[in-house]
This record gives C-alpha cells, sequence and structure tokens, in this order.
C-alpha cells in the first residue's frame, strides 16, 4: 500500500497550500472590500433625506493595498502555469519565489 | 488510413473534453450572473486556447500512469510495432472512443465527470482486452505515487474533500468578515474575485489537459512511423489540439454548468470567489508537488465546500450523490466501452475494424446530440430555478422526482 502513504502525504501538503492560499487570498480580499466601505464612510438615511458619512482615506487606502496582495498572489500563480508550461518549476527556497528548472 | 481515424478520434474527444469542463471553471460564475453565460464561455475558450500553447513540456508520457504500451522515453512497446503500429492504434482509438462516449453520457445527465478518468478508463479496458490484465500498471513500482491506483483512484478520492474543505473554510470566514456590508460593495468587489479565479482555473485547465491529447496524437504518429522524435510534438498537433478544445470550451456544455452551477447549492458571488479559488489554489499546488488532481473533481468539490461553508445554505445532496455516482462508475464504464470497441476493431480486423469502431462513434454521438434535443439546455435557460415545479405533476413521488430529474437536465 505503498501508494496509500505518497497520497496522503501528498494530500496534507495540497491541503495546507489550498488553505493558505485559496481561503487566505479570498479573506484578504474580503478585508479589502470591509476597508473601502469603511473607508467610504456610513450614509445616514434619516428624515431629512440621505447623509453621506464622512471619507475615511485610510480605509481605502488599506483596501487597495490588500487588493495588490492579492492581486500579487494570483500573479504568483499565473507564474506558476506559464514556468511549469516551459518545463520550469517554481522554487521557495529563497522564501520568495524563483524559477528554476525542473 | 487508421492514424487518420484515430487523430481524428483523438481531437473529437480533446472538444468533448473542452465542453465537459467549461462548467469547472465557469459555472460559479454563470450562476451568480458575474458574467454574461456567452461571455464567460468565450472567456474560458480564449483561455484555453492560450493555455494550450503555453506549455511546451511534452506530455509523451502521459499513458504510462494507467497502462504499459510505451517506455519511460514515450516511445512505443516495441511488440506493438508490428504492421506500421496498427496494434497499438486500435488500443488508442477503442480507448478514445470509449473516453468520449462516457464524456458524452455524462453530459447528457448533466454530471460532471473526469475527462481525463474517462480517457484513462477507455485506455485501460482496451488494454485488458488487448493485451490481458498484465498490460495495466495497477499500482505503479512502489518508488513513487503511480499506477491505476495512485494515479487515479486516490487522487479521485481526496481532491474533492481537500478542495471542499478549502472553499468551506474560505467561505465561512468571507461571510464573517463582510458581514453588516452593503451589497453595494461586497457584490461588485466578488464579481471580480470570481472572474479572476474562474480565469486562473480555465488557463490551469488549458496547460494539463491539452497536453493529455497532444501526447496521445503524438504516440500514436511514432507508431505508425511517421514521427520520430520523443523530445518534440509536431506543430499542426499543438494547433489542432488547442483550436479542438477551446472550441469545445466556447460551445460550452450547459447542461453541466446548469448542474454545478444551481444544482448542487445556490451561489452568492462571495462564494462563487472562495470556491474558485480555492479550486485555483489546490488545482496549481498538487501540480507543482506532483499530485495529479482531476480539475472537476476539484471543481466540484469546492463548489459543495462554498454551499457548506455559508451559514443557512442548503446543499442538495442527491445532486451530489448522483455526481460521485458517476465518478465511480466513469473509470469502469469508459473501460467496458473501450474493452468491447477493442474487441469488435480486432474481431473485424485490420483497416475495417479500425472504421467499423469509428462509425459506432459517429452512430453514439450522433444518437445523444439527437436525444439532448428533447430538453434543450442552452445559454438562455442555463440559469432557471433548479426547483421549478415540472409542468405535469404525477402524484407518485418516486415519479415526480424522476419527472424533476428530466426536466433538470
Amino acid at each position: 500500500m505503498h501508494n496509500l502513504g505518497f497520497a496522503l502525504d501528498g494530500a496534507w501538503r495540497v491541503l495546507l497550500a489550498g488553505l493558505v492560499l485559496g481561503a487566505g487570498l479570498p479573506v484578504l480580499f474580503a478585508l479589502g472590500i470591509r476597508s473601502l466601505a469603511w473607508g467610504a464612510g456610513e450614509a445616514s438615511v434619516d428624515a431629512t433625506g440621505v447623509t453621506p458619512g464622512a471619507k475615511r482615506p485610510l480605509g481605502t487606502a488599506v483596501g487597495y493595498l490588500l487588493f495588490a496582495v492579492v492581486v500579487i498572489g494570483v500573479l504568483l500563480g499565473l507564474t506558476f502555469i506559464v514556468a511549469s508550461g516551459f518545463g520550469n518549476k517554481l522554487s521557495f527556497e529563497n522564501i520568495y519565489p524563483t524559477i528554476v528548472p525542473k | 488510413m487508421i492514424l487518420a481515424l484515430v487523430v481524428m478520434t483523438a481531437l473529437a474527444f480533446d472538444f468533448t473534453n473542452g465542453f465537459h469542463d467549461t462548467a469547472n471553471a465557469m459555472a460559479t460564475s454563470i450562476a451568480t450572473k458575474a458574467l454574461r453565460p456567452k461571455t464567460a464561455v468565450a472567456l474560458s475558450g480564449v483561455l484555453n486556447l492560450i493555455g494550450a500553447f503555453l506549455s511546451v513540456e511534452v506530455a509523451l508520457t502521459v499513458t504510462n500512469a494507467v497502462v504499459k504500451i510505451q517506455d519511460k522515453t514515450g516511445a512505443p512497446k516495441a511488440e506493438l510495432l508490428a504492421d506500421r503500429g496498427s496494434g497499438l492504434l486500435l488500443i488508442v482509438l477503442a480507448g478514445l472512443v470509449g473516453g468520449i462516449v462516457w464524456n458524452l453520457l455524462t453530459w447528457l445527465v448533466g454530471l460532471p465527470s473526469s475527462s481525463s478518468h474517462a480517457l484513462f478508463g477507455g485506455l485501460i479496458g482496451a488494454t485488458v482486452a488487448g493485451l490481458g490484465w498484465a498490460g495495466v500498471n495497477w499500482n505503479g513500482d512502489g518508488s513513487k505515487l503511480d499506477g491505476v491506483v495512485g494515479k487515479v483512484l486516490l487522487p479521485a478520492v481526496l481532491s474533492p474533500v481537500i478542495a471542499a474543505l478549502v472553499a468551506s473554510f474560505g467561505t465561512w470566514l468571507i461571510f464573517k468578515i463582510t458581514k453588516g456590508i452593503s451589497a453595494r460593495y461586497t457584490d461588485k468587489g466578488f464579481k471580480w474575485g470570481q472572474i479572476g479565479s474562474a480565469s486562473l482555473v480555465s488557463l490551469a485547465h488549458g496547460t494539463n489537459d491539452a497536453q493529455k491529447t497532444m501526447g496521445v496524437i503524438t504516440l500514436a504518429l511514432i507508431a505508425s512511423g511517421d514521427w520520430s522524435d520523443t523530445k518534440n510534438i509536431p506543430l499542426w498537433v499543438k494547433v489542432s489540439c488547442a483550436v479542438a478544445i477551446a472550441a469545445g470550451t466556447y460551445l460550452g456544455g450547459w447542461r453541466i454548468i446548469r448542474t454545478l452551477g444551481k444544482g448542487l447549492t445556490d451561489i452568492s458571488p462571495p462564494q462563487g470567489t472562495a470556491a474558485q479559488s480555492g479550486a485555483a489554489a489546490v488545482i496549481l499546488a498538487s501540480s507543482q508537488l506532483g499530485f495529479a488532481l482531476s480539475t472537476t473533481h476539484v471543481a466540484t468539490g469546492s463548489v459543495l465546500g462554498s454551499g457548506l461553508g455559508r451559514p443557512g445554505a442548503r446543499v442538495r445532496w442527491g445532486v451530489a450523490g448522483r455526481m460521485v455516482a458517476a465518478w465511480l462508475i466513469t473509470l469502469p464504464a469508459a473501460g467496458l466501452i473501450g474493452a468491447v470497441m477493442w474487441w469488435i476493431g480486432h474481431s473485424i480486423g485490420g483497416l475495417a475494424g479500425a472504421i467499423v469502431v469509428f462509425l459506432l462513434l459517429v452512430a453514439a454521438s450522433v444518437a445523444m446530440w439527437l436525444r439532448s434535443r428533447g430538453e434543450q439546455i442552452d445559454h438562455d435557460n442555463v440559469n432557471d430555478d433548479w426547483d421549478s415545479p415540472p409542468a405535469t405533476t404525477p402524484a407518485d413521488p418516486a415519479v415526480k422526482e424522476a419527472v424533476r430529474v428530466v426536466a433538470a437536465n
């Protein structure tokens, strides 16, 4: 049953990477949306009509910063697809990813 | 001549692979109306086309995972090369026919089953028929994850579970974080999140799946003596495979898109983002780690997970059960068709046998296509409510259930 061992070994790595990237990036994205909404201020509605809330530039900035992190994550995914297509792979030995031949 | 039939059949398989798997990338975006149906399939088609060209790596040894008709360099086994490789060509042809017929059948009933499993199943069946049980690489040689068990069965069991865990966790967190924010921000934001993650899945699909057909066609060319380079793939093979899978994707397997996007659970944009990002991450991580997964299993698992993770969402377990059942029988069913096709082709023998097998494929395909005209599903009605009441309401609940299933397909 050597295959079962190899499969389980691969499976938990995939699960870990999947959780970090597949759940982590959408969570950053959601935080970015929350931050943007906060940055735009809360509108209040009363008898006099709709009053736009005060803008919070910090929220807008943090929101776009978080989006940028997500975009970098997506670019990493793209790099991986292209690199492996050309017979290379990504190495994470230096923490930051580098392209090395397979 | 047999070679021409094999090439045409392989391209036909590539085409069915395309429309069968459109749903994996685009079902959620179509269901949440992040993209209009036609736009979604067009985007996915273009990304598959690009993806197919992006991979210059040679996937010539693709059949080695499950059957023993090639050696390690990708060259066909010498004993199969007699008479311009007709022995090997018949196995490949019968295997491809098994894969196509199973792909069309599952499409007809709207179930997302793995195209790679269908191809592998067909090849295994044809190999067992042609070379006996020993011709199949059941369990690998113990040095790495290999063989039918290691490359096909175990990943099929594990991948939907992994994808479901990732997507349900992501969905749950997203709903926690965005609670109380006006839909104005969430809907627009997650619309883009969905399109981006779905595009990644499409691109990854193009690089992986088109390559398999390129490998099979090149193997056939080598067997018949029309190509000898095991390091490169002829340009025309690459172009025709890329176009076939992109055209298939653009056609769109609307029945499967409907099942995955509307049938399994009702998807909102945040769920779609979580499901598609989870799928993309799991697919890319597994190919980085050399753990071969089926895009279909991952996508289905992550859509299911997004239904589990959203507070108060409902998962239609009946639909999920039918999918799992389809996955379980994909390998043996495609294998059986492959084996029967090999047997028919071999009994008649030679070119006539190959032609008969090909004509049987054409007949089966036309029959299923005509059958599909009955209850058509296309880009106009793909998003209709899953539980819409059937036109006629039979009294018997079992009959009612059957009608709903048919109506849904």
